[in-house]
């Protein structure tokens, strides 16, 4: 509560707290903001339309129709939900799988823990958006094709930062007395070491959702990621690629096709890398005189 | 120092092997009709021959250990495979795109470097004044930038609007020019290449088009060098040291510049070294969204067709790229900072 309260008084945050605010209510209140067609998939943008020129703002569609006709306004409502389960579900497994292996290495040490930071290094030295693209090219697109490699080679940091808070704590004089009256080893992790070694590394984590949106938005708009008609922002985007240079003498003709949703998307990360500087400087010790 | 280079050099064929291993596997889930296009050689020898025939003679029926190693083995001879979507083996590929990626790459580092540093140390000296509250929030707002929002905005303005900075690597007359007999390509670098054969025009004309996706690239990275100057420099400000050095009464100057700068600017080593690496990766998006073609566009381009030997290639080329200079990085670290090698 006290890193809460410092986070309130520090300006910047306090601006990256309220964005964050603003975006979790329009995620919950996207099917009141944004209504959906009834019985369709809410997460289809739908389109007003059948030519392929983008449409200017107007009293009826107040952001704009992008390349197809596709509603911009419903994509950034709808496309806010998908930024979070994305992000959420990309850190919730790379974190649990970090966890998992972090603690086993840390507990038991020895050889396992010897080949369990190895084979960490290895997942380290992978390439990692080359091997997102390598799996895409052999499943196919999917926004499920691009979290699953996100996740495979995402989780290293996690783990590494588990066992050394582990390592930290394994020897202090609770765990060693629960060891002496026979809990057991499962009992011992979950109950005494976990709860006092997790909290840095989830609010690590969690600030990471930031740039996995980056990423997978990325790759959405490189055509690897979320399908046509998607609402996701970086799908969004790759519609724009074709019209952001307006045409002779009236350049910036389509600019509402990536003003509005590149806006969402900087605002959004925005706001997780503006919690997340100020939590450096809370959690750092050195930055405290 | 030596044992530790060793140490290093021991665990380099661990990692090539892991790495080789988990791409393997990958390729092992598709069909074996897909699989023979990563080690046929040629169109014409996938053409005309039977889906038996070439299982048979590629051997895509042996258990898996001695396919893989027959696979690492075409590795090894630089063989491949074919990539369809652009037309040609995928190690000539890898040869034609890899230099305009590179020159990319250097092009960033430069101002990433001597002005992430520079603000950084600045932004730290200055803690917690105007100074650092500024370049903190710009800092943070250009990392929070996608680097696609960033590209498309600096196209949209940089050619859309102003009409200097095309898309593309060169313009059409000066593709034709490089193509001639009287060009010699040293580097496969344009305005190397161009400089060293004297020919100013075309220079010119590889600058105006590398220049905006430089500008994308070191904007983005620029922020994060900062980051990490700032913090490191911050550390050190606030050891004994240096307090040490003040309470002599040296000039605040002397302090910073003959103390903290050198010690501040250690883990920035390893971090430039992974900017590097991250430059090479992260040119996929922005070269896409300029056209520029390097690496990073081919591979997206043959991911988004399914060409899988194409983008397996450069996966591992990636791969042997970037371990090998991990290691350089680390090993300079261990000469720059002897508490690494006591670990």
């Amino acid at each position: 509560m006290e890193i809460f309260r410092r986070l309130l008084k520090n300006r910047i945050s306090l601006f990256g707290l309220i964005l964050l605010l603003v975006f979790i209510l329009i995620a919950l209140a996207a099917p009141w903001l944004a209504p959906p067609k009834e019985g369709s998939d809410p997460y289809r943008i739908p389109r007003r339309g059948w030519t392929l020129e983008p449409t200017p703002p107007s009293a009826q569609y107040p952001l704009g129709l992008t390349q197809g006709q596709y509603d911009i306004y419903y994509g950034i409502i709808w496309g806010t939900r998908t930024a979070f389960r994305v992000g959420m579900i990309v850190i919730f497994f790379r974190a649990l799988i970090g966890i998992i292996l972090g603690s086993i290495a840390a507990y038991y040490g020895g050889i396992l823990d010897e080949i369990l930071m190895r084979f960490t290094d290895i997942f380290m030295s992978f390439p990692y958006l080359i091997g997102v693209v390598v799996f895409v090219s052999i499943f196919g697109p999917g926004l499920n094709n691009v979290m699953i490699p996100l996740i495979a080679l995402g989780w290293m940091p996690y783990a590494r930062m588990i066992r050394g808070n582990i390592l930290a704590i394994k020897q202090e004089e609770y765990v060693l007395a629960a060891k002496t009256i026979g809990v057991s080893d499962l009992k011992i992790i979950t109950r005494h070491i976990l709860p006092n070694a997790i909290f840095p590394v989830l609010i690590q984590a969690s600030m990471q959702i930031g740039s996995i949106v980056i990423t997978v938005s990325g790759l959405s708009f490189l055509g690897l990621g979320a399908p046509e008609g998607y609402a996701d922002w970086g799908q969004m985007l790759s519609f724009a690629r074709n019209w952001m240079l307006g045409e002779q003498g009236n350049v910036l003709k389509y600019w509402f096709t990536v003003v509005y949703p590149g806006l969402a998307m900087v605002l959004f990360v925005l706001s997780w890398n503006l919690i997340g500087d100020a939590f450096r400087d809370i959690m750092d010790p050195r930055l405290q005189a | 120092m030596l044992s530790y280079v060793v140490r290093r050099l021991l665990f380099l064929p661990v990692v090539l092997i892991g790495i080789t291993v988990l791409i393997f596997a990958l390729i092992s889930t598709l069909g074996p009709w897909a699989r023979v296009a990563t080690f046929v050689p040629s169109p014409d020898a996938e053409r005309h021959v039977d889906l038996e025939a070439m299982i048979r003679k590629y051997h895509l029926d042996d258990p898996p250990l001695k396919m893989y190693a027959r696979w690492v083995n075409n590795l090894l001879h630089g063989n491949l495979g074919w990539s369809q979507s652009s037309h040609m083996t995928v190690m000539e590929a890898i040869e034609k795109r890899f230099p305009a990626t590179l020159e990319l790459t250097l092009f960033a580092v430069v101002p990433v470097i001597i002005g992430g540093i520079l603000l950084g140390v600045i932004s730290a000296v200055y803690h917690n004044k105007p100074v650092d509250h500024a370049t903190r929030i710009v800092a943070i707002t250009l990392w929070s930038m996608p680097d696609f929002v960033l590209g498309l905005a600096v196209l949209m303005v940089g050619y859309g609007v102003l009409g200097w900075f095309p898309p593309g690597r060169l313009s059409a007359w000066a593709e034709l020019e490089v193509l001639k007999e009287s060009f010699r390509a040293f580097t496969g670098m344009y305005t190397i290449d161009a400089l060293l054969n004297l020919r100013f025009d075309i220079f010119w004309d590889a600058l105006r088009h590398i220049i905006a996706p430089v500008i994308t690239l070191a904007c983005l990275w620029w922020a994060f060098m900062l980051r990490i100057t700032r913090s490191s420099m911050l550390d050190v400000l606030n050891q004994d040291y240096v307090r040490t050095a003040r309470a002599k009464g040296l000039a605040e100057k002397v302090v910073i510049r003959k103390h903290a700068l050198g010690n501040a600017l250690i883990p920035v080593t390893t971090v430039a070294g992974n900017m590097l690496l991250g430059l090479l990766g992260g040119v996929m998006i922005v070269e896409t969204v300029f056209n520029y073609p390097g690496l990073g566009l081919l591979t997206s381009t043959a991911a988004t067709r399914l060409d899988v030997p194409c983008v397996v290639g450069v996966a591992v080329f990636y791969a042997i790229i970037l371990v090998a200079v991990n290691l350089v990085v680390d090993v300079l670290y261990s000469v720059i900072d002897p508490r690494v090698r006591l670990e």
